[in-house]
């Protein structure tokens, strides 16, 4: 591996170790290891939910940087080909039908809704044998338009009480984090990793335009169906679990970029690390700035990282 | 070295290319000229494995290209494309090793011989000085010359290049002109390339190929290219020729 690389890594890694510390360390209950609930606190909510946010942190800045790499379009995020929109509508959905009440099932039915709208987005686009990243563009941007649909419907019919829950979905939240969710998120994301480092070469090429990646030996199709797949599954995953945190997968490739100007092996990984930080510092914003409720995550992913962002864009030529 | 036998493909519509048959040896320079649309581009991109026929065949070292292996092939043959870009910032010499890809394992980094040869292509093409330069801070020109080092940086056998000579400017195509020549001669590749502007595809080619609505229209030396009346019945234009430093020159003739 390349020196720079490991360096960098370990400078991410560290960051990232000193939000989870401070993640699991601030909260409502002060953390006392002799005291039975604080303990039961700590292991059974506070400590899932930091590592959720490091995986779904992670899982949506690689599908960000994935995405962008694969469309060659800079303003591709991980909701881009409808997955967010299919999640949804899903959730909302299964929210009008009041199934909410069966655990586990709301997010079953969302992740199907990602996994079915991306099928979708892929089916529309491909012709003779070939993707165009334009179509998929374009399908995404329509098939999310009618999820908007579906959704608005779906909350007209579903009852007042059972919207609270749903909308806060909509917004992003690491509420019902579960050590179930962390171990499902968590290993796609592992999977999905080593998949995309099986064909980083590949994509780092095809970042170059198709043909020329073509006339580089890089089997492009395939390329891109695993490429497209494997960030679909993760934002599907994450999406599913934690609702729809925006910003992440679109602000930190950039962010990265912007530090680091290295190619996908190198963005990878550390885009990994850098989303994981940010969705973990958010949280914890998200929890302690009002004592009596909790904010929006999604919302903090955005007032940290954009700042942050801005000041980056300055000081790059 | 390369033979192409009733090569043709067409896109949704229209036929780009039309049963084309051609042998092209090693060591030789070759321009590939015709009128916008005659499919220049198209017969490149066969011959890079970018598309693939859709009749004929192509024949690359006694093997059609079809049963090379990807990266086998990638390594012998090296390709320009028209407007090439890396879409996100990168350094000019880290575009350059990505000529070094075919070589690379699945999970290996580029070895300090990867970054040798990218320095080295990066010299030829007199742009070792951009080498930390970051891409979008590059005048056209300047990128035309990285990625052409990007090319030779995979040391091939056969090089296509699309259109090598737009954004250059002149000091440049006449230095660029005489890299090609010079590897050529030096390391007994072959080079194709796709050119607009005739007296210099002329002047630095050994022969040429002159394509018109998908066909090879012509195929031979640039002397019997450079002729008013090839002019008018392939390019569409009249013109008068020019002698001067011992070469035909082509001036078209304007209406007044």
């Amino acid at each position: 591996m390349s020196g720079s690389l490991t360096r960098s890594i370990l400078v991410l890694t560290i960051l990232l170790a000193i939000a989870i510390a401070l993640g699991v360390s601030f909260g409502s209950a002060k953390i006392d290891w002799n005291d039975e609930v604080a303990r039961t606190i700590l292991l059974r909510i506070r400590l899932p939910r930091v590592l959720l946010a490091v995986a779904i942190g992670a899982a949506l800045a690689v599908a960000g940087v994935t995405f962008q790499t694969l469309l060659r379009n800079p303003l591709a995020d991980p909701f881009i080909l409808g997955v967010s929109g299919g999640a949804a509508a899903g959730a909302a959905i299964a929210t009008a039908f009041r199934w909410s009440r069966v655990p586990g099932l709301v997010t079953a039915i969302a992740f199907a809704g990602a996994i079915g709208a991306t099928a979708a987005v892929f089916l529309l686009a491909r012709r003779r044998d070939h993707t165009d990243p334009t179509r998929l563009l374009l399908s995404g941007l329509v098939l999310n338009a009618f999820f908007s649909a579906v959704i608005l419907i779906a909350f007209t019919l579903s009852r007042q009480a059972d919207l609270t829950a749903a909308l806060r979905w909509m917004m992003g939240t690491l509420f019902g984090a579960t050590w179930a969710n962390v171990a499902l998120v968590m290993s796609l994301l592992v999977l999905a990793m080593i998949v995309l480092a099986f064909v980083a070469n590949d994509l780092r090429l095809l970042a170059f335009g198709e043909e020329d990646a073509k006339s580089r030996g890089v089997d492009v199709e395939r390329v891109k169906l695993i490429g497209f797949g494997t960030a679909s599954v993760i934002t599907g995953a994450a999406v599913a679990v934690s609702g729809i945190i925006g910003f992440v997968g679109l602000l930190v490739p950039h962010l990265i970029r912007l530090i680091w100007r290295r190619d996908f092996r190198f963005l990878l990984p550390l885009s990994a690390l850098g989303g994981a930080t940010l969705v973990v510092a958010s949280d914890l914003l998200s929890r302690i700035i009002v004592r009596t409720t909790e904010l929006p995550i999604g919302a903090f992913t955005a007032v940290l990282g954009v700042p942050f962002f801005l000041s980056l864009l300055r000081r790059a030529r | 070295m390369l033979a192409l036998r009733n090569v043709s493909y067409s896109y949704e519509t229209v036929a780009a290319v039309r049963d084309i048959s051609l042998e092209i040896g090693a060591q030789q320079l070759v321009a590939l000229t015709g009128p916008n649309g005659s499919g220049k581009s198209t017969l490149l991109k066969i011959i890079a494995r970018v598309h693939a026929a859709h009749a004929g065949e192509v024949w690359f070292e006694e093997k059609r290209i079809a049963d090379w292996p990807a990266k086998e092939y990638a390594r012998r043959v090296g390709y320009l494309p028209q407007d090439p870009d890396p879409t996100f910032p990168m350094r000019a010499i880290d575009v350059v090793v990505t000529g070094r890809a075919p070589y690379l394992g699945r999970f290996a980094w580029e070895s300090d011989r990867d970054w040798q040869e990218a320095r080295a292509a990066l010299e030829l093409c007199d742009a070792a000085h951009l080498a930390d330069r970051y891409f979008d801070e590059m005048s056209g020109g300047e990128r035309k010359r990285v990625f052409l080092a990007r090319v030779l940086a995979g040391t091939p056998r056969l090089i296509v290049l699309d259109e090598p000579l737009a954004a250059l400017d002149l000091s440049h195509v006449q230095q660029f002109s005489q890299l090609l020549r010079e590897i050529v001669d030096r390391t007994g590749c072959t080079v194709i390339f796709a050119a607009h502007d005739l007296n210099w595809a002329a002047a630095h080619s050994d022969r040429m190929l002159v394509m018109q609505s998908g066909t090879l229209a012509l195929d031979a030396t640039p002397e019997s290219v450079m002729r008013p009346d090839v002019m008018r019945a392939f390019f569409g234009f009249d013109a008068e020729t020019v002698a001067s430093g011992g070469r035909t020159w082509i001036v078209p003739r304007t209406s007044s």
